[in-house]
């Protein structure tokens, strides 16, 4: 398929058709309206199901039963709304229920603002819902990586059943840049487990269920939910690292800041400083190993975040005091701005801040 | 007398202020009152001063906005 110019929402919503998608549930909220938009454009001439719910809480549950019956699905919506689809998504992973999940993130806390921001990484990347969990949690920095990301997700949704979070901040999803939608590259596998009628013999049935009352089974699914997030994480870290080996300042960014990172690193180079990027592309698992990279004389990380600092903590976890770990962000709906990261990283260089 | 017209889809403006910030008599600025979508669109303050140079359209990323020359 040739390139085309596409906002990030559109983008998200035309690879998960591509990839197979035949069910979305949602909400329409704004900074991700378009993509819900696109869906009930698009989705019925795909031949699949497009459904707008009466709230966000519904459309997560629309998603347990179409996953449940087997179908890719998705669902999309901005951060009050993921807060909201919560308890759906610790249900989904207690029955084990593949499904993809967008959140294009907005000001918060509280109903907030509609411009972008990232202070949604604890909820996307710690399990926000009850119960022992984590799920895979990807941030994209371009459109054209939104399309990738989605097109990989569906595919580890269905290999692990896990619901599978694409957190793409609100500029992203209201930006436009070329973009090539692939194809999907692997079939949807078979889903023998699925409660679609199809799959039984007479007198048996599959069961799709989120509550188990025995003590016993219910540590067992523990158990179960725990060894696929451990081979999820073995085998599904994403990051990008730029000049980390010799740098005497590394900044930690994801998603839009790691854009306005780019062109501090540019600038750096061109005043004769050393400095590098890392840029986490799943957020859980945190890639942990991109930190042993970085030069043992570093002075500094930084994590460069539209938040008030969250990312940070497991910067720390990754970092375990080996380097001092310091912090810029803006909040409210704010950009990161290059010149401001790079006069604060030149303080920090220093030992002004 | 205004040399040019400006025509916003304003219900397609998500305020970036791109073209706020390109304008060369700098007579764009955010509305007061939200779009349908909840974004501050664009308006003109003065019309007179337009200049038709059409920097405004060329930097929408979303196309919004329709400069003709009077």
């Amino acid at each position: 398929m040739a390139k085309k110019l596409m906002k990030g929402n559109e983008a998200l919503a035309a690879a998960a058709i591509a990839a197979g998608a035949t069910h979305f549930f949602g909400y329409p909220i704004t900074p991700q309206s378009e993509l819900i938009e696109y869906m009930a454009r698009e989705m019925p001439k795909a031949g699949g199901c497009f459904l707008q719910a009466e709230s966000e809480v519904a459309a997560s549950y629309m998603v347990y039963g179409a996953g449940g019956a087997g179908a890719r699905v998705i669902t999309s919506t901005s951060s009050p709304g993921l807060a909201l689809k919560q308890e759906g998504l610790t249900y989904m992973v207690a029955a084990q229920i593949p499904a993809v999940v967008i959140n294009v993130s907005r000001g918060g806390p509280g109903l907030g603002n509609i411009l972008p921001q990232q202070s949604d990484y604890f909820m996307c990347t710690r399990g926000g819902g009850n119960g022992d969990y984590y799920h895979p949690c990807f941030a994209p920095a371009s459109v054209q990586e939104c399309a990738d990301l989605v097109t990989e997700a569906f595919d580890i949704a269905d290999k692990y059943r896990m619901p599978v979070l694409i957190l793409a901040d609100g500029l992203i999803g209201q930006m436009m840049e070329p973009v090539e939608i692939k194809e999907a590259t692997e079939k949807p596998i078979d889903k023998p487990w699925a409660a679609d009628g199809g799959h039984v013999k007479r007198g048996e049935h599959n069961r799709i269920n989120a509550m188990i009352l025995p003590a016993d089974g219910l540590e067992e699914l523990n158990h179960v939910i725990q060894a696929k997030l451990k081979d999820y994480s073995e085998n599904y870290v994403r990051y990008e690292a730029i000049d980390v080996e010799d740098a005497d300042i590394v900044l930690v960014a994801y998603g839009t800041p790691s854009r306005a990172c780019k062109n501090v690193l540019k600038k750096a180079k061109e005043e004769g400083l050393k400095f590098g990027l890392i840029r986490p592309i799943s957020l859980y698992p945190f890639p942990k190993e991109a930190f042993d990279k970085i030069n043992p004389n570093c002075k500094a990380i930084i994590s460069v975040e539209q938040s008030c600092g969250q990312m940070i903590e497991d910067i720390r976890l990754s970092v375990l005091g080996k380097f001092p770990i310091k912090f810029f962000g803006r909040t409210g709906g704010n950009p990161i701005i290059p010149d401001a990261v790079y006069s604060y990283a030149k303080e920090v260089l220093g030992g002004k801040a | 007398m205004a040399k040019a017209k400006l025509t916003f889809d304003t219900e397609k403006c998500k305020g970036c202020e791109l073209c706020v910030t390109f304008c060369p008599k700098k007579i764009l600025v955010l509305d007061s009152e939200t779009n349908a979508k909840g974004y501050y669109p664009v308006t003109v303050t003065d019309i007179d001063e337009c200049i038709a140079c059409g920097t405004c359209a060329i930097m929408c990323p979303d196309s919004i906005i329709t400069v003709e020359k009077e």
